[in-house]
């Protein structure tokens, strides 16, 4: 599996945690963790250059043309660079976007200072639960998420990017974990006294809907 | 003070048909709803009005003529960045997914 | 008037003969010092003065901001929290953010433009004086008003984005919103009056014959800065007010309930937010571009190059506000057009940064104290840089924002692409500032303290950030492995804090034990080297020309100093300088600027007056404490109309220039066209706002609107006539009696429009689109309000017989904002009333 080639370094430096987003659980989390090690492989080599360019300029001088600097390094150069990141950052962000194909569909309330979720059970009703998000394992999901009063963000690390919950309007997230079990989550967005401690767990289930014991279903 | 004017003129172009643009494309996803895409009347409406946005740094690549000297030639210049930055900054409007 | 048709080209100007030095220095020093005590200190309006003032000031608010940011690391340190509670911790980190954003980064730029750029242009002092002056004293009383709340526990607690509805008045009673929200306006007066003078005093006051093509680059970048400032800082003003008037009056702009929108606010500040990242590189970078050549002994490496990517960050800058947006659930296309302009924005930065370091290949670079600070600019700034264009990538700002990760960024590029640049500046002026050399060691130490500190607080952080840690946050009880990282920060975090005490104990000690320094240490070639040290308040005994452009300031201090450049001396008895042609600079008229007064600290107290009143919410008292604000700005005004002496002035043999009231485009014209873009510019955001609410908004529709439509479509129709024919009569003569009818029409303009908005405009509170048009007719009436005020001025001044064929007095003014109130009035009615038609 593709997240497994990425723990192996990571755990050995120590960057791996329970919401660490360079120890991907998902589709989702795992593309975008690698787009982050190409662009550090590439920021370290760039810096390692400007590094040896200020260096060599210690020294007699130079007859240096300006053109060299200002239109190849400063223009060429940099656009040739800034062309191919924005293009894998375009690429790899069609590819995460939710679509319109039949995902399963899950509901994200946030409050001060908490989360409600909501899924549907398989008898199609929907079933309300407090702090603990519950999807399928191994497919795509689409959070609908609102707020009810201020702006939280809804983020799960190791599943995909985060999304605000904004009062008054609906966005809608897509995550997929890769394997069953329990990802963390957090409010990624400032939203007054309680924000350090706006957690929540999502719950990822081989068999969907999942059977649930009565006492986590909110009255 | 008309020659800052011309200087001046290239990226406010590019300003111009920033925001056109984007308003055209908040406008056009306002009244859409959901996840899915726009349908092809609209991303033809954004692709046309970008490529309108292109052409119209045309007539005025002629009516400023080349002038030696970096600096003396600044409204060229200013041309310039307006056209790629028209170029580089609104090309999504071609391969993105719209709403 | 008519002489101004004599003036010949630059290259003729004679010298004027050559007197004693000290004659001179003292027939200036008459006329251009400041009054003597601490009165003088409240009455100085010179720009050597304010600049430093302005610099010191900025430089204690940075020390308080790094003594809160102290705490938020003691607290982090461990994942319990040390001593802080949540509520405490939120006012600290908010205000160490707006600290560092509206009190330090911004009045240190301005404090340094204010110091530098009169000096480097060739001239004697910005082109307001006064204005100078009331932008401190309303920088430093807006700052006060926020460190007072800090100390009684009331200050802002919302982030320093102050995110709605967080900092509505629903989910953020009391008055601490408001603080921010008074505060930072009431600061950004200093903003906007900076803004214009900077432009105002480069466009017209240029050494004779320095054409724009020929400025030291530090001029070209804070052209840039300025422009922006004019543009940029419209937008922030426009919400905050909006914001006040939603949590004072309860107008919904911002509540979704209500047909608002949280967004707008988002979209308003980061219109703002964005381009101030620049205004605040922008300047450093002018600073690089003069200190790289010098301390390298050489020329700057493609100056044109330069100055097209100045022109290019200007305008991209303004297109990658979004990009502090790309969580809150906009469409990708919209998401992918600001991720192209946040990359490609990177281009011209990169083109100036290849360009320093190729003029560094170019020259001989010498290891001085300043160097130290560039190079710690160059490695912090490239990879603040570098994690910058990663942020513009869509599915990484995904994983990324508000995170710690975010934080160590603009930590990299504000303080890598900022502070260390006004280190260096700081390092390479100070002989100018004190005339005293620097005590060895003491420098050097300082900043490999900096570098390290900085290095191991902000490097690790990203990894912090990666591992998942939000911003913003007090206790990490469940995270204990993020405890290391947070740790190790908070150490170097006191590392960098005592580098940054002994660079400032290094300063002060130059400023008061260093031997004394000989002129133009540095051997720059730029007017700033080309005066004595410690420079003298009027800067240049005779003012440069183009002809002492490019030479080494050395072979010019003495003719200048001599009296040989232009208008020597202060022969008038008043202040005086050269007023030249936006484009080649071309002499066209002296300037009489006015002396010291304390009418700034008069004025600005009149409005600290007014802040405090409406913090307290006593709204009609705070209506009442508009009164005296409006006496004094036509005391204010007063204080420009010409005295006695209006004979032409003699600035070299053979050349008499006309006073600026005879002039067609005085400074103050061109003033006045500066703050109308900025004003034009918050007129915009006001339209944007109601476009923004009546499409994208996804909020409840607005209620059916009760307005008659015979009586609104007569009361309209006659403001619009009464407009158009002021702005009619303003343009068909400078008469008496068109003064008179201009007041009349406004007036009457005005009493239909409140007449109209008293009976026929919704009840604003009902629904967001209701409270922004109620906004824009206030908008109109305060507009009109102003011409009328401005045609009363210039009666009074018909009165006085002020205003004659060739003294054109305030009329020019009253032209210029009657067209633009005429414009705006009828823009508003346009839309207003395409609106109704359409519902």
């Amino acid at each position: 599996m593709r997240g497994g080639v990425l723990i192996a370094p990571v755990a050995l430096i120590g960057c791996s945690g329970p919401l660490s987003t360079l120890q991907p659980g998902g589709a989702t989390a795992t593309e975008i963790a690698w787009l982050w090690w190409v662009m550090l492989a590439g920021a370290v080599a760039l810096t390692m250059m400007m590094v040896v360019l200020i260096a060599m300029a210690f020294g007699a001088p130079r007859d240096t043309g300006a053109r060299v600097w200002t239109h190849g390094m400063g223009l060429a150069f940099s656009l040739v660079v800034l062309s191919a990141t924005l293009g894998a950052g375009l690429w790899v962000g069609e590819r995460i976007l939710p679509r319109d194909d039949g995902a399963v569909e899950v509901r994200a309330r946030a409050f001060q200072w908490g989360w409600r979720f909501t899924h549907t059970d398989s008898d199609g009703n929907p079933v309300e639960t407090d702090g603990l998000l519950h999807i399928p394992a191994g497919q795509p999901v689409d959070v609908l998420i609102t707020s009810e009063d201020v702006i939280h963000s809804f983020w799960v690390p190791r599943l995909a990017g985060k999304l605000d919950a904004i009062p008054g309007r609906t966005n809608r997230a897509r995550i997929s974990a890769d394997a069953p079990g329990t990802y963390a989550g957090l409010c990624a967005e400032f939203c007054g006294l309680g924000h350090a401690r706006m957690r929540f767990d999502v719950q990822a289930h081989d068999t969907w809907p999942p059977a649930l014991p009565d006492e986590s279903e909110a009255p | 003070m008309r020659w800052l004017g011309l200087v001046l003129l290239g990226p406010a172009l590019w300003a111009v048909v920033f925001s056109l643009v984007y308003g055209l494309h908040g406008t056009l996803c306002a009244t859409a709803s959901g996840p899915e895409d726009l349908g092809r009347a609209a991303r033809l409406a954004l692709v046309g009005a970008w490529l309108l946005g292109i052409a119209a740094f045309l007539p005025v690549f002629a009516l400023i003529p080349e002038r030696s000297g970096q600096a003396a030639n600044l409204p060229r210049i200013g041309l310039w960045i307006g056209l790629v930055a028209t170029l580089f900054t609104l090309f999504p409007v071609t391969v993105t997914t719209s709403c | 008037m008519s002489d101004t048709s004599l003036t010949p080209r630059t290259g003729t100007i004679a010298p004027n003969p050559p007197r004693r030095a000290l004659a001179l220095h003292r027939e200036l020093q008459s006329v251009w010092a400041n009054d003597r005590g601490l009165w003088g200190q409240m009455t100085a309006v010179s720009h050597t003065t304010l600049g430093l003032r302005f610099m010191a000031t900025a430089i204690i608010f940075f020390a308080i901001g790094g003594i809160l940011s102290m705490l938020i690391r003691a607290q982090l340190a461990s994942h319990q929290g040390a001593f802080l509670d949540t509520e405490l911790y939120n006012q600290i980190f908010t205000m160490h953010g707006s600290i560092m954003m509206f009190l330090f980064a911004i009045p240190m730029l301005e404090g340094l433009a204010i110091w530098l750029l009169p000096k480097m242009l060739g001239t004697r002092d910005m082109a307001f004086p006064r204005l100078t002056a009331l932008g401190y004293w309303c920088y430093l009383f807006g700052g006060l008003i926020m460190l007072t709340a800090l100390l009684f526990g009331v200050a802002p607690r919302d982030g320093w984005f102050m995110y709605t509805p967080l900092s509505s008045a629903a989910y953020s009673p009391g008055i601490n919103a408001d603080v921010w929200l008074l505060g930072v306006t009431f600061v950004e007066i200093s903003a906007i009056a900076a803004a214009v003078e900077i432009t105002v005093t480069i466009l017209r006051q240029r050494a004779p014959g320095m054409k724009l093509t020929q400025m030291p680059l530090f001029a070209w970048y804070m052209l840039g800065t300025s422009a922006m400032m004019l543009v940029g800082f419209p937008p922030l003003i426009a919400g905050s007010v909006l914001l006040e008037i939603e949590r004072a009056f309860d107008w919904p702009f911002f509540d979704p309930a209500r047909g608002g929108d949280p967004l707008l606010w988002q979209h308003l500040f980061w219109l703002f937010g964005h381009p101030e990242v620049y205004i605040i590189f922008l300047p450093a970078a002018g600073v690089m571009s003069m200190m790289i050549p010098v301390l390298c002994r050489t020329t700057i490496l493609g100056y044109g190059a330069i100055v097209a990517a100045i022109l290019g960050l200007v305008f991209l800058s303004f297109g990658l506000w979004v990009h502090h947006m790309f969580t809150v659930g906009i469409p990708h296309m919209a998401l992918a057009f600001f991720s192209a302009a946040s990359v490609l924005v990177a281009v011209p930065t990169a083109v100036q940064v290849f360009a320093w370091i190729g003029t560094m290949w170019k020259g001989s670079p010498q290891l001085h104290l300043p160097m130290y600070h560039i190079l710690g600019f160059f490695l912090t700034f490239v990879m603040g840089g570098l994690t910058g264009v990663m942020l513009a990538i869509v599915p990484f700002n995904w994983q990324a924002h508000d995170t710690a990760f975010v934080t160590a960024h603009l930590h990299y590029v504000l303080i890598g692409g900022f502070v260390f640049p006004m280190m260096a500046a700081a390092t390479y002026w100070m002989p100018l500032i004190t005339g005293r050399r620097r005590v060895k060691g003491l420098g050097e130490a300082a900043f490999w303290v900096i570098l390290i500190g900085f290095h191991g607080t902000f490097f690790i952080m990203h990894l912090t950030g990666l591992m998942g840690m939000p911003r913003r946050i007090d206790v990490y009880p469940d995270n204990p492995e993020w405890v290391w990282l947070n740790l190790t920060s908070s150490i170097f975090s006191f590392v960098l804090t005592i580098g940054f005490a002994m660079f400032v104990l290094d300063l002060i000690l130059q400023a008061t034990l260093g031997k004394r320094e000989s002129r133009n240490p540095w051997r720059a070639p730029t007017f700033d080297w080309a005066m004595p040290i410690p420079s003298p308040n009027y800067n240049f005994a005779s003012l440069p020309t183009a002809r002492h452009l490019d030479r080494d300031a050395d072979e010019v201090i003495l003719p200048l100093a001599r009296g040989e450049g232009i208008l020597p001396g202060a022969p008038n008895g008043r202040r005086e300088l050269l007023v030249t042609r936006v484009g080649d600079a071309q002499p066209d008229h002296v300037g009489v600027l006015p002396g010291n007064t304390a009418l700034p600290l008069a004025l600005s107290a009149s409005i600290g007056v007014f802040v405090l009143l409406m913090l307290a919410s006593l709204y009609a008292l705070a209506g009442i404490a508009l009164v005296p604000v409006a006496v004094l700005i036509w005391v204010w005004v007063r204080g420009m109309a010409p005295g006695d002496n209006l004979a032409s002035v003699a600035v070299t043999p053979g050349l008499r220039l006309p006073v600026h009231h005879h002039a067609r485009a005085s400074l103050g014209q061109s003033g006045l066209v500066a703050f109308l873009v900025a004003n034009g510019t918050l007129f915009a955001s006001l339209l944007f706002g109601l476009a923004f609410v009546s499409v994208v908004t996804p909020g409840p529709e607005a209620p059916i609107s009760t307005f008659t439509p015979r009586t609104t479509a007569i009361a309209l129709g006659l403001v619009t006539l009464a407009v158009g024919l002021a702005s009619a009569c303003v343009a068909w003569s400078g008469r008496h009696g068109a003064a008179m009818l201009a007041l009349l029409l406004n007036l009457g303009a005005l009493v239909v429009l409140v007449w109209m908005a008293a009976t026929q405009l919704d009840d604003p509170t009902r629904h967001a689109r209701d409270a922004l048009r109620a906004v824009m007719a206030g908008y109109v009436g305060l507009h009109l309000l102003v011409a009328a005020g401005m045609a009363a001025f210039a009666l009074d001044q018909f009165r006085r017989g002020e205003i004659t064929v060739d003294v054109t007095g305030a009329w020019p003014a009253l032209r210029l904002w009657q067209r633009y109130t005429s414009v705006t009035t009828l823009v508003t009615i346009g839309v207003l009333t395409a609106q109704a038609v359409m519902s």
